[in-house]
């Protein structure tokens, strides 16, 4: 904390299907009706209850786009929260715990990854430290953390007390009294958390006041055995009407706002929390224009849970012949299912959206973590020559327009468009101004409701792209083998040049109407001869260590690239011609940014900075990783930072 | 008849080898079209992959052909797109049996009101004679390295299991009769299977048509009191077990016609109604999707379980 300017990181660490996404949802809300910015990520096993889960939350006062480690201060909620956090509390930090754990050994707890006892004892024993948790705090104590426990269970039973239920009845609290120990001691007042528990359990009037009672019991206990902290400057966005969204609500906000009628999927993990959000909405209320100018109603959107993701693709493309603006989500897994149909798609010249949540592979790999590996399979899904439009994107409001602008460019050039968005922004939280959807206009393309007369689907013109009559207006003939312009099969060499050259002026089409700007984003000194070029939600990693390094004197330019089909060529290489260190960031082993951009443009990104532990990128993992790179010219920094 | 059987024929050249049982189908569909009078430009047939799957090619309304095993993931998206389209799916047994079958029992499930035509001939004719997933075991038909040594699969069985409401079984080659079937298909609403036992000259030289001839009969004129309709739920099992019990029996018969007919159970799009109303009325492929190139909500209003007034 700087003067006024606010910048607090705290991780929440507990059991999966304990309440720790309640915990985190509560939290955000009490550092937004502080008046900060706030981000999240949230990490979690593949699993339903038991194994460790965390959220690592940031509150800044300007913005929030990152999460840091070491954090200002720790809840652990249990045990194993204690040990695997254990180094990640910066120095005159706190650490809350549940003092009713201390007696715990580290081998008792079940879920906890064997490895990573090994390290934690191993950390433990070289002070001469046993293996419970009161050892452990004794180690994070050495390290000038403070450390508060918590006796949980007897603040439990005040609260039961006080408010006149039973303890059993009580015991889905424990969470929020952590959270409140925590609260009181780093300065925020007792009524944010209180109005965020209100604003969360709206509609479950009954879990909101043992609750609150909760909160006021332990503000009691911190005052009585420690010190209320001094409060918190507030922040600017006091009084604001915001939003807390994570990133599989906001794609299916923009795909609602764009004018989706109808999706399809097959449940994976991370991209079915999104189908399950757009089906929770699949009635709305239109605007009151278009409700007088439509005639309608409600806005209706259909989403179906289908067999397989064959099928999820196969009825997105049938519903999309039939004129619905369609969309289909999934991840790695799923998609490498969905090739063979991406290639009809191509061939049929149907506007399809293919959401992927990119999570680590290969195969099953780590489903629920974090990972950019599917770039290269996005680029060249299918067989044959099969073009397509690739976009990555790089935050959460970004997602929100950039699952409108697939929905239209789908429609405009008639070909799959490939959504990238990475495991990390799935689940982040992250306060956001409510969108605007009228800022991009929703596009058709050259999308018929009526045709007169004899209609080809695939009538040859000079922008390769045909006026499209969905099945319904006009009888015509769609078909997944070489066609005519009316749709009918054929083998004829030269016919088959034609069509193939079709295709071939659809990507010339492409390459001309996206424009450069919408290919790319630069950040930070544009005079600068540093510069790191990443995709996806390395950005706002990026983008807090590049305040950082230009905080040391060191001014860095940051080139985001945000379509990889139509690559951002000409950009690109005037900034790497102008550059005298280039660093590439990405969250793969093969580096397949660095492969595309040299296939795209023949230039080299000399220097990486690569994750591939499945976790999200961290700020001071770039600031450390460029100041290796400038001292030392490594060519290739692997960070592996976080839980 | 309104419209001349006629006019749905298209000017492409008919491609199977002669004597093929796609012949008689595709005449019974032509004449089964017209008795309906289905209109063309709201009629779709989508077809999968393999000989029979060409069949879009030939007849005059609007066709679709997908890939390999995938026509029903296709026709249903078109059909609750725009369930006022006449969607119809012809595929053969390697396609929708075989590549296809999770996308077959799915349909099942769902009763989506659209027909499936089954081009039945137990071989791969495409790819020269390999056996189909309807060849029983142990036949070896001409082109086959060895007899087959895979047991069949009976897709009436697994409609019946898997859900649909119309099932028939008939024959290429009684062209007339086929085309009562598939009239009384199309018309019926939900999702229909329509098994048309087809002999293919080129490969299938056991199951020819004296073979399917010396076996099959016809189930109103051998049980004339068999009323294949189910009115109410719990009748579907009762009307599972009388069919298992009259028809399966004898194994070296094979009973044709309407096996069941289940008017108890709702369309996919009726179900589709009740979760989102208005939906027949503003269907995916039909309804506005934005005012002008504006976008129809403004999600502040619209979601709100997001919204914090900090």
């Amino acid at each position: 904390m700087n003067g006024n300017r606010v910048d607090l990181g705290l991780i929440i660490g507990g059991p999966q299907g304990g309440g720790i996404e309640s915990a985190g949802q509560i939290t955000v809300r009490t550092l937004m009706s502080k008046g900060y910015d706030v981000y999240g990520t949230r990490e979690y096993h593949s699993n339903i209850t038991g194994a460790h889960s965390y959220f690592n939350l940031r509150a800044r006062s300007d913005i929030a786009r990152s999460v840091k480690l070491p954090v200002d201060f720790l809840i652990a909620l249990d045990a194993e929260s204690v040990f695997t956090h254990i180094n990640d509390v910066k120095k005159k930090g706190f650490f809350v715990y549940d003092s009713g754990t201390s007696s715990t050994k580290i081998d008792k707890i079940a879920p906890m990854p064997k490895p990573l006892k090994v390290r934690v004892k191993e950390k433990l024993s070289k002070l001469g430290l046993g293996d419970t948790v009161a050892d452990a705090v004794r180690y994070i104590e050495n390290k000038d953390v403070k450390v508060v426990g918590v006796p949980i269970r007897e603040l439990l039973k005040e609260t039961a007390k006080r408010s006149g239920l039973s303890v059993v009845s009580v015991a889905r609290v424990a969470n929020t009294i952590g959270l409140a120990a925590a609260f009181a001691l780093i300065g925020i007042e007792r009524e944010h958390i209180e109005k965020a528990i209100t604003l969360y359990f709206a509609g479950k009037e009954k879990a909101i006041k043992p609750n609150i009672v909760a909160v006021e019991t332990t503000y009691d206990y911190i005052k009585d055995n420690f010190k209320l902290g001094n409060p918190l400057p507030n922040g600017p966005y006091q009084g604001k009407l915001r939003m807390v969204i994570n990133g599989n609500d906001v794609v299916a906000m923009g795909k609602i706002a764009g004018g989706l009628t109808l999706q399809t999927y097959y449940p994976i993990t991370p991209a079915a929390d999104e189908a399950l959000y757009l089906e929770s909405y699949r009635t709305v209320e239109p605007t009151d224009e278009a409700k007088e100018k439509l005639g309608l109603d409600k806005v209706g959107t259909l989403v179906i849970q289908t067999e397989d993701e064959i099928s999820a693709i196969g009825m997105a493309i049938g519903a999309a012949l039939a004129g619905a603006r369609v969309a289909t989500t999934t991840s790695g897994p799923g998609f490498s299912l969905m090739n063979e149909m991406v290639s009809m798609a191509v061939i049929m010249e149907v506007p399809l959206v293919v959401t992927i949540w990119q999570r680590a592979g290969p195969s099953t790999g780590m489903a629920t973590r974090n990972g950019q590996q599917d770039l290269l399979i996005s680029l060249f899904s299918g067989h044959g020559d099969t073009p397509k439009i690739v976009l990555s994107s790089g935050d959460h409001v970004e997602a929100f327009y950039d699952s409108i602008r697939a929905l239209n460019w789908a429609e405009k050039f008639q070909t799959p468009v490939i959504h990238l968005v990475d495991k990390m922004l799935s689940g982040s939280l992250k306060s956001i101004d409510p969108p605007d959807p009228t800022k991009i206009k929703i596009e058709r393309g050259k999308f018929l409701r009526e045709v007169d007369g004899k209609y080809n689907r695939f009538t040859i013109t000079e922008d390769g792209i045909s006026p499209r009559a969905p099945l319904g207006v006009a009888k015509q003939m769609i078909s997944s083998l070489v066609h005519n312009e009316y749709g009918m099969v054929t083998e004829d060499p030269l016919l088959r040049n034609q069509m193939t050259e079709k295709m071939l002026k659809k990507i010339e089409s492409i390459e001309k109407e996206i424009s450069e700007s919408e290919r790319y984003s630069v950040y930070g000194d544009p005079d600068s001869d540093i510069l790191l070029i990443s995709w996806g939600t390395n950005k706002g990693p990026i983008l807090d260590a590049i305040e950082k390094l230009a905080g040391d004197g060191i001014k860095v330019k940051f080139f985001q690239i945000r379509t990889f089909k139509p690559f951002p060529a000409k950009a690109l290489t005037e900034a790497m011609d102008s550059s005298k260190v280039i660093i590439g960031v990405e969250s793969n082993i093969l580096e397949q940014m660095r492969m595309i951009t040299r296939m795209n443009i023949l230039r080299d990104i000399p220097h990486m900075i690569v994750k591939y532990t499945g976790r999200t990128m961290y700020e001071q993992e770039i600031y450390f990783g460029v100041k290796e790179i400038l001292e030392k010219g490594s060519r290739k920094v692997v960070v592996s930072d976080g839980a | 008849m309104v419209r001349n059987w006629i006019e749905y024929r298209t000017d492409a050249w008919v491609q199977w080898c002669p004597g093929c049982g796609n012949y008689g189908i595709l005449t019974a569909i032509y004449k089964a079209f017209a008795e309906l009078d289905l209109d063309p430009k709201e009629t779709v047939v989508v077809s999968g992959i393999g000989c029979s799957s060409r069949i879009p090619y030939y007849i005059n309304v609007s066709g679709v052909h997908t890939l390999h095993g995938r026509p029903i993931p296709v026709a249903t998206g078109i059909k609750l797109a725009n369930p006022r389209l006449n969607v119809v799916v012809h595929s053969g047994d390697g396609d929708l049996l075989g590549i296809g079958m999770a996308h077959f029992v799915a349909l099942g499930r769902r009763n989506v009101d659209l027909t499936v035509i089954l081009h039945d001939n137990a071989v791969y004719g495409l790819t020269k004679g390999q056996a189909g997933p309807t060849l029983p075991a142990w036949l070896r038909t001409k082109a086959l390295r060895a007899p087959n040594y895979q047991d069949a699969v009976e897709p009436v069985l697994i409609a019946l299991a898997s859900g649909y409401t119309f099932i028939a079984r008939s024959y290429a080659y009684h062209a007339e009769k086929l085309k009562e079937i598939i009239k009384e298909a199309i018309e019926h609403k939900g999702s229909s299977l329509v098994q048309v036992l087809q002999p293919c000259p080129t490969y299938n030289n056991i199951m020819t048509p004296k073979w399917y001839e010396e076996r099959i009969y016809y189930i109103n004129e051998k049980y004339p009191e068999y009323d294949p309709i189910v009115k109410v739920p719990g009748e579907r099992d009762k009307k599972i077990a009388e069919i298992l019990d009259k028809f399966y029996k004898d194994s070296d018969k094979i009973p044709l016609g309407i096996l069941l007919k289940d008017i108890s159970k709702d369309t996919f799009e009726d179900r589709i109604e009740k979760i989102i109303p208005g939906y027949l009325k503003n269907p995916p492929g039909l309804r506005y999707t934005d005012l002008d190139g504006k976008s129809l909500i403004r999600p502040k209003d619209v979601f709100k379980d997001r919204i914090v007034k900090a």
